[in-house]
């Protein structure tokens, strides 16, 4: 017997008609690529939890104005950019305070679970705007058109802010990458 | 370094970046790729583009603190109806009652005290069946969650 998964489409349909088990299983595939996205804006976890949780109630209550089901995953990453945004900008003095990285941070000599944490790091010194472009490009996989819809701004923009971000991070990084790979060799 | 292949016609030359992030259409990326093949300057910018991009990938994914809860929603919220009607509602309408005939009726301290101590021990009954059929819902609903899973792991495979 052939399983065929559940499109995502069909469940939206599902939940659209009050069907709640439908949306619940919607929310349980994307719950944590949302909530990993936002940990990454927002750098606070109970803050990303809760942002996450917002997002699936604004989602679900907005369901019948989604136009195209096909373009869930995009329509459910405006809300949550839209939401993590909001965020920033009414924690903004906070964040600045505690948003630089100290450079001790950034050792050359790396395991991998240090590598990780040096990512997280040179990831923070990029501005929100970049950081988001990193974000849905290298870890969600949206093409560029798809990122200027969720950003709502050009394709040009979206080029230009992950252009300047991949540069950035290459300069960042590059000491770690030497280090890896020598420790490899 | 760069690559002076394309002096004199810069728009010529690939992006390098979108290359590496699958963004060029198949026409650009087999002439990128034609290029890459006849030129070492070209070959290390994208190599170190990529290793970048490897390093990005470290990242570790981070586990969820909790699930998200989604049975808050409105639709799971009584009516009014419901409310007047519940168990809790009753019987704080039962411990107002009590003190209110009694009061009417002139009856002793004792009585009023006896009266309003029933009604708060009926009070606390009903809090505790309450409870137990909460812990109840909530275990079926972690089957649920639980049976959803398993099925949508079953049809994933």
């Amino acid at each position: 017997m052939i399983f065929r998964e559940v499109e995502d489409p069909d469940l939206i349909a599902k939940a659209r008609r009050g069907d709640v088990e439908a949306y619940n299983l919607l929310v349980s595939r994307w719950e944590k690529r949302v909530f990993n996205y936002l940990l990454r804006l927002v750098s606070n976890r109970e803050d990303a939890m809760d942002v996450s949780q917002d997002v699936f109630l604004k989602a679900y209550q907005s369901l019948p104005k989604l136009d195209d089901p096909a373009r869930f995953s995009g329509w459910l990453f405006r809300i949550a950019h839209n939401e993590a945004f909001s965020l920033l900008r009414r924690k903004r003095p906070e964040t600045e305070l505690a948003g630089e990285p100290r450079p001790a941070d950034l050792n050359p000599r790396l395991l991998p679970i240090e590598l990780s944490l040096a990512v997280e790091t040179a990831l923070g010194r990029l501005s929100p705007d970049q950081r988001e472009t990193v974000l849905l490009k290298v870890y969600q996989g949206f093409k560029f058109e798809e990122m200027a819809e969720i950003l709502e701004c050009p394709v040009s923009t979206v080029k230009s802010r992950l252009y300047t971000a991949l540069d950035l991070l290459k300069t960042t990084l590059a000491p770690m990458q030497k280090a890896a790979l020598r420790g490899e060799s | 370094m760069n690559c002076s292949f394309f002096d004199g016609k810069p728009e010529l030359k690939p992006d390098w970046k979108a290359f590496v992030l699958r963004e060029l259409n198949a026409d650009d990326a087999r002439q990128a790729e034609a290029h890459l093949a006849t030129c070492s300057i070209c070959h290390e910018e994208v190599a170190t583009l990529r290793l970048t991009l490897d390093t990005l990938s470290t990242l570790r994914e981070e586990e969820m603190p909790r699930r998200i809860a989604f049975v808050s929603d409105k639709v799971f919220e009584p009516r009014w109806w419901q409310r007047v009607f519940s168990p809790t509602f009753a019987a704080g309408a039962l411990v107002a009652a009590a003190i209110l005939i009694h009061g009417f009726i002139g009856t002793s301290q004792n009585q009023v005290d006896a009266a309003v101590a029933k009604a708060v021990s009926q009070l606390e009954t009903r809090h505790m069946q309450e409870i137990q059929a909460m812990y109840e819902h909530i275990e079926v609903r972690d089957k649920q969650v639980n049976n959803m899973y398993l099925s949508n792991a079953a049809l994933i495979r």
